[in-house]
């Protein structure tokens, strides 16, 4: 069986936070936008459990129930809020976010 | 499964002064659960019940909390969380702020027609995530209680549903917010894989044992963590999102996040710094490195709020670029900080002054506002001296606090934060804060010059003033008098409770 290296799963985290970082700043739709957040948030749990293995600590992973418990709600909020801003705005695009904007 | 043996008997019981040191939450938490139960019962009207609820949960707090600041530091929950005079001056910084934004909305919500039970919920939810978040020891238990804090602060900026502006301001907070949460928490996660602890002291005491344990993975969780800090404080290059909110965000709760949201995340990026070395002396390069980007950052934020906020005609933006600007002083604070004999003490004093007048002039400009949170232009002050003596007498006050003039808070505050600067050998810098807050007098007195010497425009409303709102008013003029007349004891206070981090 071939054994993975830890810098290889480690180098990936950082890979997936970075494309979920780089999505939060240049797309467009909300509800990408929305993908990208859970994309580090997934990254950030992939890298505590990577260290938690790594250190042989069960810290890491203990953090990874608290992360996705939180990500979870924090998700609930945003399709709440993009429901709301739907509404008033009939657009999920954020080029149409321009009103407080003098 | 080493982690399985470490759970020792002791951590399954609670001693009598570890539940004193916790009554604060546990009154926070239990009037939440009463109000959310109370919210929805269908036989009466709760409005009144759980406003009056509210009120006591807070000032109960309050009240518990003036015991417990004296007290000595007590560690909970296996060091997960510290209770010290820190946390509790700090709590009652939070809940005082959330006390007066709820007098204030009362009549506010009545007139918007927002009266719902859930605006209270939040903001008590908002209190209990700040109030754990500055007495957490340990980087998850940060970010849960951030993510408490920020989503029923998200939830509140959205208040107004039908209002575009409101859902956009919620929607920018939103994303920005998270992103900069996921930022902290990747931080949080290279800090642990380079410590093996995610506990503040515990990294604290690795790196110390452990100086070869200084890898660039170290370095940059420390960074990416103090970052994501540095967003919530709204620090130049971070600050974009600040105006669109508070000028987006129902005016009671743009007060609220002034103050204790401003705070909690202040409080907190005091003991995240504290944690991962700074001014412990530890390593040259660190704290050389985190003390010029701090600086940069800090003459960045106050000379970018105070020259944007001179061309603001609208009070609510202007008050939100202000607030920048009094970030920058407050991050020339924390510089100074591991510097001065005060330590961070001034840095609490002056978020306690901040707290006291911001939320003054956020009343004001509550009960000032008309329908739709509209008619805060500067315009729309024109001759209110003449029909609202007193309130503009209040907002004078508060302006003039704001500017740094004495005999006020804003005077007091300034001056120990600056002197403390100057103690720490930081003279370039408090030579920019000084002439930065020169500038800032203009846009504050520019305020008074429409309030006292022009005529009123078109057709003037009186508006009612809610008698909850006057006694907000009333007791903000009087503590931001009191702390410019009589700061020593606040100052003592504040020095007491920063040597104990």
């Amino acid at each position: 069986m071939m054994r993975i290296e830890p810098w290889v799963v480690l180098a990936f985290c950082s890979t997936i936070f970075f494309i979920g970082f780089a999505g939060v700043l240049m797309r467009r739709n909300i509800i990408v936008i929305l993908m990208s957040i859970e994309l580090m948030l997934n990254a950030v749990n992939l890298t505590f459990v990577t260290y938690s293995k790594l250190l042989n600590h069960m810290g890491g992973q203990m953090a990874v129930f608290f992360i996705i418990t939180v990500a979870a709600a924090e998700s609930a909020i945003g399709l709440g809020l993009v429901i709301a801003m739907f509404r008033t705005l009939r657009s999920v695009d954020t080029d149409q976010i321009k009103l407080l904007r003098e | 499964m080493e982690g399985l043996q470490t759970i020792r008997p002791e951590l399954l019981s609670i001693s009598p002064e570890q539940l004193s040191a916790l009554r604060p939450y546990f009154i926070i938490f239990g009037g939440t659960i009463l109000a959310m139960i109370l919210s929805v019962v269908r036989w009466m009207n709760p409005k009144w019940p759980l406003f009056i609820l509210v009120l006591a949960t807070l000032f109960a707090g309050i009240v518990d909390s003036f015991r417990l600041v004296p007290e000595a530091p007590l560690t909970l929950f296996n060091a997960m969380m510290i209770s010290d005079g820190y946390s509790h001056l700090f709590n009652i910084v939070f809940m005082a702020s959330a006390f007066f934004t709820v007098m204030a909305s009362f009549r506010y919500l009545d007139r918007e027609k927002l009266q719902y039970p859930e605006y209270y919920l939040l903001i008590l939810f908002a209190v209990l995530g700040m109030m754990l978040m500055v007495s957490a020891q340990d980087l998850i238990v940060v970010f849960i209680a951030l993510e408490l804090m920020s989503l029923a602060v998200y939830t509140l900026v959205g208040f107004r549903r039908a209002d575009r502006r409101s859902n956009e301001a919620a929607m920018k907070y939103f994303i920005l917010g998270s992103a900069a949460s996921a930022v902290f928490l990747y931080g949080s996660a290279l800090l642990y894989g380079s410590t093996g602890t995610t506990g503040i002291k515990e990294i604290l005491s690795f790196i110390q044992t452990h100086p070869t344990s200084m890898t660039p993975v170290y370095t940059l969780g420390a960074w990416l963590v103090i970052l994501g800090f540095l967003f919530k404080v709204a620090a130049v290059p971070f600050h974009m999102w600040m105006p669109d909110v508070y000028e987006g965000a129902p005016t009671p709760i743009t007060g609220f996040m002034t103050t204790g949201l401003k705070a909690a995340a202040f409080a907190t990026l005091i003991r995240l710094l504290t944690s991962v070395g700074y001014g412990k002396g530890l390593s040259i390069t660190l704290q050389a490195h985190l003390h010029d980007i701090l600086w940069v950052s800090a003459v960045l934020t106050m000379i970018l709020g105070n020259v944007v906020a001179l061309t603001q005609t609208n009070l609510k933006r202007m008050l939100a670029y202000s607030s920048i600007a009094h970030t920058g002083y407050l991050i020339v604070g924390i510089i100074a900080g591991s510097g001065n004999e005060m330590g961070y003490g001034p840095v609490v004093m002056y978020l306690i002054a901040y707290a006291a007048m911001n939320l003054g002039a956020f009343i004001i400009l509550t009960v000032l506002s008309s329908r739709d949170d509209s008619g805060l232009g500067l315009h729309d002050l024109s001759g209110l001296s003449r029909r609202h003596p007193w309130l503009a007498f209040g907002l004078a006050v508060f302006m003039f606090s704001m500017a740094g003039v004495p005999p006020t808070a804003g005077f007091a505050a300034k001056y120990v934060l600056f002197y403390s600067a100057v103690q720490a050998n930081e003279i370039p810098l408090v030579i920019i804060s000084v002439l930065c807050s020169a500038i800032s007098v203009y846009y504050y007195l520019r305020v008074m010059v429409y309030m006292y010497m022009r005529d009123p425009s078109g057709s003037p409303s009186v508006n009612r003033i809610p008698v909850w709102s006057t006694l907000g008013i009333a007791a903000m003029v009087f503590l931001t008098l009191q702390l410019g007349l009589m700061p020593g004891k606040v100052v003592l206070a504040a020095k007491k409770v920063a040597s104990s981090l």
